[in-house]
């Protein structure tokens, strides 16, 4: 078998394993970072926001998303607010334009938010709904992976405690802080490796609460880390690997970052991945095309971007966080297109 | 009253030092001494706030940091208050807050909003998930100096540039100044949208707004209260 015959799992596996490839995979691998942007729902009829309730039409929406985009895997759900609405909080599940929200956290403080159902929670809602599609998604697709995406623990917990309330409360009350992470991280545990049996190639975390930014480096390893890589330990012994995405600047925890335990570490536009491959070269690096430049940038802008991103040899291609739902299809597949190769 | 100048910097540090009790009590402390409460307000809790929002700037503090931080300013705010004689604080600036439809969090928005507060501008908090046009009705019903608009996303960037058309169709764009902030928002976007400024963060955006509103300097700042 030549470099050229890689499937699209194939590569992504050995980007993780780094191991040598013919060139980066390029994906979007879903929740937070999803794809669905209007252009594609137009053409293909599978919508947004009846998708984020259908197994049938989930799993529609990421073969029209993957197969409008060039983008070389499945990704689903397209948003992140399935764990916080099945642990009860309320949503708002928005339009074909505007991704789902919180509308109301169901606890207004730390120490209210005991008694969180983890095991019970895995039956209900949304949760079977994503499980479901995973499995109809994996039933048919062949090489290419599919990633499931989850919420991380610091932003989960900041859907279920009003956050202003639950950022003051890692500080004034970390017992009960702790307390809600461990129980969010075990639910994520358990609704991450449902999304693995159903048949996930990859776990993507999404964790854009839980930036140095917000939190500082001193709470960032209490509580971020440690409870990222319960996760994330939780999930690899399915044997599936993980990618985690960190929002913001990384500066105030750059040094952190080797220590989060994922296979993949996805970034957001302003973090320089060629300087922190350099640094760390320990790491499978991921992202960070600009999704400002997706939305408001053109197809040769693109390029170019993508271009940069292939010469600092950046292991997995992507975008650098969540991308608006009115990015225009051919600047994304300008950015696929450029790292096929012109293809 | 000779230790009224220590007072103050006890209220300051009580807002530095995140304790809540601490400038709850050193607030009744000055009401019971007959202190001046605008000047305990000044001088002490907004003090205190300037130097957590340096901190802030700085890397010292953090979000959590300066939300405890504001909790202590306001508790003491909340003493001090009904005290404040009546001609004090009429003439404030109006500054229009939200954070634009689409996006999920609001927690720059509150940072801004709770530094803004404290350095003497009177807000309009329209909370978060704001259709454009709502800003615009707002600032021109409550003759708003500013309207301030927060974004954590790129999917509500759109909304920014449209708040600013909106506002030229009704004829309102040189009576209110337009600011913009949050995670994915740049100066040149701020230029490129036509905006007044950009702030990339909630101690800037003080800067920001004083500027724009000419109202530089502390002698400002208790005015809100």
């Amino acid at each position: 078998m030549t470099m050229d015959d890689l499937s699209p799992k194939e590569r992504i596996s050995r980007a993780f394993d780094k191991k040598t490839v013919d060139r980066p995979p390029v994906v979007c691998p879903g929740g937070m970072m999803n794809a669905a942007i209007v252009e594609v729902m137009e053409r293909g009829g599978n919508r947004l926001p009846e998708a984020h309730f259908s197994p049938e039409l989930m799993a529609a929406l990421s073969r029209d998303v993957r197969e409008g985009t060039g983008f070389e895997n499945y990704g689903v759900p397209f948003c992140m607010t399935v764990e916080a609405e099945v642990l009860g909080s309320e949503v708002d599940h928005g339009t074909l334009e505007c991704e789902p929200k919180i509308r109301k956290e169901r606890y207004a403080d730390v120490s209210e938010a005991g008694g969180i159902d983890a095991a019970g929670a895995l039956r209900r809602g949304r949760v079977a709904a994503v499980a479901e599609a995973v499995s109809r998604i994996a039933a048919k697709g062949g090489d290419v992976p599919v990633i499931g995406s989850v919420t991380g623990p610091i932003s989960l917990a900041a859907s279920l405690v009003d956050p202003m309330s639950f950022l003051k409360g890692l500080r004034k009350d970390s017992a009960n802080a702790h307390r809600v992470l461990a129980a969010v991280t075990d639910f994520l545990v358990g609704y991450a490796r449902l999304l693995a049996e159903s048949g996930a190639d990859a776990i993507s975390i999404g964790d854009p609460t839980a930036t140095g930014e917000i939190l500082g480096p001193k709470m960032f390893e209490e509580y971020a880390l440690r409870y990222i890589n319960k996760l994330i330990d939780g999930i690899r012994v399915t044997g599936v690997p993980v990618i985690a995405h960190i929002c913001g600047r990384l500066d105030s925890v750059k040094g952190y970052i080797p220590a989060i335990r994922a296979q993949a570490i996805s970034a957001d536009a302003l973090v320089n991945l060629r300087l922190l491959k350099a640094e760390f070269p320990q790491l499978t690096t991921m992202g960070n095309l600009s999704t400002f430049t997706l939305e408001f940038g053109d197809p040769e802008k693109v390029a170019r971007q993508t271009e940069l991103l292939l010469r600092d040899g950046i292991d997995i291609i992507a975008p650098a966080c969540g991308l608006s739902t009115s990015s225009s299809l051919d600047n994304i597949r300008a950015l696929t297109g450029t790292v096929k190769g012109g293809a | 009253m000779p230790n009224e100048k220590e007072l103050y910097g006890l209220l300051s540090d009580a807002v530095v030092g995140m304790d809540e009790d601490g400038a709850a009590s050193l607030s009744r402390r000055a009401v019971d001494e007959g202190v001046d409460a605008y000047e305990a307000i000044d001088q002490g809790l907004a003090d205190g706030m300037e130097r957590a929002g340096a901190l802030f700037e700085e890397e010292e503090y953090f979000i959590p940091e300066l939300l405890m931080c504001s909790d202590a300013m306001y508790a003491g705010l909340d003493v001090l208050r009904p005290h404040i004689k009546a001609d004090v604080g009429a003439d404030r600036r109006k500054v229009v807050i939200g954070v634009v439809e689409g996006d999920t969090h609001d927690i720059g928005k509150n940072l801004v909003k709770i530094m803004l507060e404290s350095s003497g501008f009177d807000i309009v908090d329209l909370g978060r998930d704001v259709p454009p046009a709502r800003f615009v009705e707002e600032a021109i019903s409550q003759k708003a100096d500013v309207i301030g608009l927060s974004t954590l996303m790129t999917t509500t960037m759109a909304g920014m540039r449209r708040v600013i058309e909106l506002l030229e169709e009704a004829g309102a764009r040189d009576r209110v100044k337009v600011m913009v902030g949050g995670g994915p928002v740049s100066k040149s976007f701020a230029d490129k949208i036509g905006a007044d400024g950009y702030s990339k963060n909630a101690a800037e955006a003080v800067r920001l707004a004083r500027e724009l509103t000419g109202t530089a300097g502390p002698e400002a700042r208790a005015a809100a209260f």
